[in-house]
């Protein structure tokens, strides 16, 4: 940081009043997050320079049988690892870095999925240089999928989602990329084409350019107004970008995808957009989305829904309105405008409310961002408003963050959290409860092709009635994402109904199942408990 | 007509012809001119990219910038005058040596690029690179063919000349912008008339550089200089002159023409999104240099210009600004005639009178028919890597005032703030006008 624009301390001192928050009597329960990154054994650098200042994603995944998620994190010019879960159920987190076939150098991304359905995870690498489609082995080993036609290309790729169009064995990946890097000197409006990889046979066939493209920071296949197709959301960096916007392209089935445009009712928004949380936040039935971004994010609803549904594509930003803007730090004393990376939403106390995770840090030294930018824990309160917690629950590093998960490591029904930083040590958190409310671990499960249901949705009713839903995804977050167990937090139910709609469009049937447990919901069956060992 | 593919061509080429060492078509690699016109063309693209660079702040380092170049020039040509004593606070440059030789393109490169990593020096990462790339190709160029005593010296010259304006600069009062220019507190002044926010970004429920009206000025006296009476006085009654202003913006963008849509965006040059309103003309400027095949001299002396002028603009403007306050159509025709009307462009976040875009353009189109005449037709392909066709123009004033009319079409300027906008920009110019320089 420059002298010439650091913050006189007069103005430090003015803006402490604005960044207090009051408690209210409806807040939600704070979380208590233990910092087990020394003890855990999850050693890690996500290091790199230009080519490196974005990504440094982290995929979740089990891939030794035990339903504990394994992690895979991108090393960038190091090489990327994987770490086996030796957590012990409701105990301190354990990791095990393991030889794995997965340690290649110029990674930023990963993505778990079973691509070919045959029950080991499959893990698509991201890369500067070409991207590579991993195959899971068993016993967390992989290999390079070379006989599934997979064409890497040789772009800088920063996004990856997936879906299963409808009728096909195989998924339909797509990926995006950012700027050309052979023009360093001057990259600006060089964004390069995003790809989508569609099935031929048992593998696919050559990528179909997404053009144009915007220089997507992150990607999702999400069904926004239940057609029951999902499109394709991207979130681009505005940086890079001549004529750019954030997009959605239509994947219509045996169709070439199309942009939706102002004539659909999409409305143009340009962000510097890095990552993709959904969730139905709202409890409307329809997926919001928060996207993340510099200064100011974005908590983007459905502007409108017509009696009987078909909405428009325009979204209406309420992030303001619901205190999740996150548009700089809380607490450190650095109230330069923050910067907004990984995101998900997942309920941390378990109250029955989608909570957001944010993962902050400065892009390189730019001294008009925070440089100390601790992460975002906004806890969602009774009345749809958020309240920051990053502090209060003891997540609030001032590393430079770039990816990270939130999942339930050592399967004692709390999310943990995983962060990956640039050029500093990865960290990791444990749960260790407070005053959570009771949970569930589902994880829905159909025959091959499509085991784990991507693209249907999970509902889950709440002691007063609602129904929480969420769409079953891969992709979104910045550079990383997670195959394994939903987590749903219930609050003080004790006891709940759930069920399943499947891909296909078939609503499974509402079943009652126990609070606080770990079930396999598989399709035209009982809901089946699983104890972890 | 030059576009922007072709602007931005050119520079590509001019840095492959210095790498292969072949000058059959370039002008000589030292040239003067050509060190200016691809140090301003990254400088367009950092703006953009610069996240403090809102059209204040653009059109400040466009007025340093340029006086550096015209000093740089200016110290070593006879026949034009220093702006020291003239421009505000500027004291004397520092001299070159007596009897000494200097290398004028290594003058202008050494100054430029200290100039421009000193303005430049909060941009991103890719800016950062940008910057280093360009400075190592242009140093090499201005380097090839002169002998290592010469080149020390006038490398030394432009730096000591950057480092003098770097410190004049630096007690303007707008050296230092925190937060993108949005204060952390503010003290709002009340009434029915008073501005109010009108986005649902954080940092914009203040406004945009309250105090840029107390920057010093290059040319006029102080910001109050070419103040403005106030505008219609703010009533709620159908019959009163307020309410016709805003009946107009609302009947006018109820039934905008693709014409009128087309011309509110192209003259938007949003901050952090284009190389903003002082950019645009700027990049006019080059454009029209490149086509006179302009010298060194006359090329500095109309950057220099411009970018005083427009910095001076936007002083004057944010003086008025803050003195009156006044509301946005949006706020008013909301609360007044329709509580759903949406705007075609999003409204900027500060005061409404008069309009910013309308006083710099009237700035600098008084500039430009000083330097290239009243007459100068031409076209405009500021945006065509936006996808928006050039469009032709009469003459600047014809451009100025489509530039501050877009305003009232994209819904967030009434027509007072236009017109009267336009007259303040020319009374700027004015001043800009009375100094001694090589015209």
């Amino acid at each position: 940081m420059t002298l010439r624009y650091a913050l006189p301390l007069a103005l430090l001192a003015l803006a402490q009043p604005v960044l207090t928050q009051p408690a209210l009597a409806q807040d939600p329960a704070v979380p208590a997050y233990a910092d087990e990154t020394a003890s855990s054994g999850l050693t890690h650098s996500f290091t790199g320079e230009w080519t490196f200042m974005v990504g440094g994603g982290a995929a979740a995944f089990d891939c030794n049988g035990d339903l504990k998620p394994e992690l895979y994190l991108s090393g960038g010019t190091s090489k990327g690892q994987l770490f086996r879960n030796d957590s012990p159920v409701g105990g301190a987190l354990k990791f095990s870095p393991v030889d794995s076939g997965l340690e290649l150098d110029q990674v930023g991304g990963a993505y778990p999925l079973d691509v070919d359905s045959d029950g080991n995870t499959d893990l698509v690498l991201l890369r500067v240089g070409p991207d590579k489609v991993m195959r899971g082995l068993g016993e967390c080993r992989f290999e390079e999928a070379t006989d599934w036609g997979f064409d890497g290309l040789d772009l800088w790729s920063t996004a990856f989602a997936a879906t299963w169009e409808k009728g096909a064995d195989w998924p339909t990946l797509a990926i995006g990329t950012y700027i050309d890097r052979t023009q360093e000197a001057f990259p600006w409006g060089t964004c390069t084409p995003n790809h989508l990889y569609r099935p031929k046979g048992k593998g696919w066939d050559a990528p179909l350019p997404l053009k144009p493209g915007f220089c997507a920071l992150s990607i999702l296949f999400t069904d926004w107004n239940l057609s029951g197709t999902p499109s394709l959301r991207m979130s681009n960096d505005r940086e890079y970008y001549k004529k750019g916007q954030e997009q959605m392209w239509k994947i219509n089935p045996g169709e070439p995808p199309a942009l939706y445009t102002d004539k659909d009712g999409w409305a143009r928004l340009r962000i510097w957009g890095m990552g993709i949380a959904s969730a139905d936040v709202t409890m409307d039935g329809y997926p919001d989305y928060f996207l993340t971004s510099m200064a100011d994010n974005k908590l983007q609803v459905l502007a409108e829904v017509p009696e009987g549904g078909n909405p428009k594509p325009k979204f209406a930003d309420v992030a303001f309105a619901k205190g999740a803007i996150a548009q700089r730090p809380y607490t450190g004393g650095d109230i330069r405008p923050s910067t907004a990376w990984h995101t998900e939403f997942q309920d941390v106390n378990n109250d029955g409310r989608f909570d957001i995770f944010v993962v902050k840090g400065n892009v390189w030294e730019m001294p008009d961002f925070a440089e100390k930018d601790p992460n975002n824990l906004l806890l969602q309160r009774e009345d749809g408003t958020f309240m920051e917690a990053g502090d209060k629950a003891g997540v609030a590093s001032f590393r430079q963050g770039r990816g990270g998960a939130v999942a339930d490591f050592n399967l004692d029904g709390l999310m943990d959290i995983a962060v990956v930083n640039r050029n500093e040590p990865s960290e990791l958190w444990r749960n260790t409860g407070g005053d959570a409310g009771h949970w569930l671990a589902l994880m829905p499960v159909q025959p091959a092709p499509n085991q784990h249901a991507v693209g249907g949705w999970i509902e889950v009713k709440r002691a007063d009635g609602a129904v929480i839903r969420r769409e079953l995804t891969v992709g979104g977050g910045h550079a990383g994402g997670q195959l394994g167990w939903w987590h749903f937090g219930l609050g003080a139910a004790t006891e709940t109904e759930v069920r399943v709609l499947w891909p296909d469009g078939t609503e499974g049937p509402w079943q009652k199942v126990a609070a606080d447990g770990f079930y396999r919901l598989a399709r035209d069956a009982e809901p089946e408990a699983w104890q972890p060992k | 007509m030059m576009g922007f593919a072709r602007f931005f061509g050119r520079l590509v080429a001019i840095a492959a012809i210095a790498t292969l060492g072949l000058g059959s078509t370039a002008r000589a690699a030292s040239d003067p001119s050509d060190i200016m016109s691809n140090w301003y063309k990254l400088i367009l693209e950092l703006v953009r990219h610069t996240p403090t660079y809102s059209p204040p702040v653009a059109a400040r380092s466009f007025g340093y910038i340029g006086v550096t170049a015209y000093e740089a020039t200016a110290s070593g040509n006879p026949a034009l005058a220093s702006l020291a004593g003239q421009v505000n606070g500027l004291t004397q440059v520092p001299q070159r040596e007596a009897g000494s030789v200097y290398d004028e393109g290594a003058v202008m490169e050494a100054a430029l690029t200290a100039s421009v990593q000193y303005f430049f020096s909060n941009t991103g990462p890719t800016g950062q690179r940008a910057k280093a790339a360009m400075a190592k190709q242009l140093g090499g160029q201005a380097a090839e063919g002169v002998d290592p005593a010469t080149l020390d010296r006038s490398r030394a010259y432009g730096q000591a000349l950057a480092a003098h304006i770097i410190a004049w600069s630096e007690t303007d009062g707008g050296a230092k912008i925190g937060n993108m220019g949005f204060p952390y507190s503010y003290d709002a002044p009340k009434g029915p008339e008073k501005w109010v926010p009108t986005s649902l970004i954080v940092q914009q429920q203040m406004p945009l550089l309250p105090d840029w009206g107390k920057v010093r000025p290059f040319a006029m006296p102080d910001g109050a200089a070419c103040d403005l009476p106030p505008p219609p006085e703010y009533s709620e009654d159908p019959a009163s002159d307020f309410y016709k202003e805003a009946k107009e913006v609302y009947d006018t963008t109820k039934s905008l023409t693709d014409e009128q849509k087309l011309i509110a965006r192209f003259w938007s040059d949003d901050p952090m999104l284009t190389w903003t309103p002082p950019g645009h003309w700027i990049y006019l400027a080059l454009q029209l240099l490149d086509e006179d095949n302009a010298p060194a001299a006359r090329r500095a002396e109309v950057l220099a210009r411009l970018g005083m002028a427009t910095a001076d603009a936007f002083i004057g403007c944010w003086h008025t600004k803050y003195e009156y306050d006044l509301l946005r159509p949006v706020t008013y025709i909301r609360r007044v005639i329709d509580p759903k009307w949406e705007t075609l462009l999003i409204t900027p976040p500060f005061p409404e009178y008069p309009s910013g875009h309308s006083t710099q353009s009237g700035a600098a189109a008084e500039v430009m028919n000083a330097m290239f005449g009243k007459d100068r037709a031409f076209e405009d392909a500021a945006h065509e890597d936006e996808g928006m066709e050039a469009r032709s123009f009469a003459n600047f004033d014809a451009a100025a005032e489509e530039a501050a009319l877009s305003r009232l079409y994209g819904g967030i300027h009434f027509r007072s703030a236009i017109e009267r906008g336009l007259e303040q920009g020319r009374c700027i110019a004015g001043h800009v006008a009375k100094l001694r320089m090589g015209q």
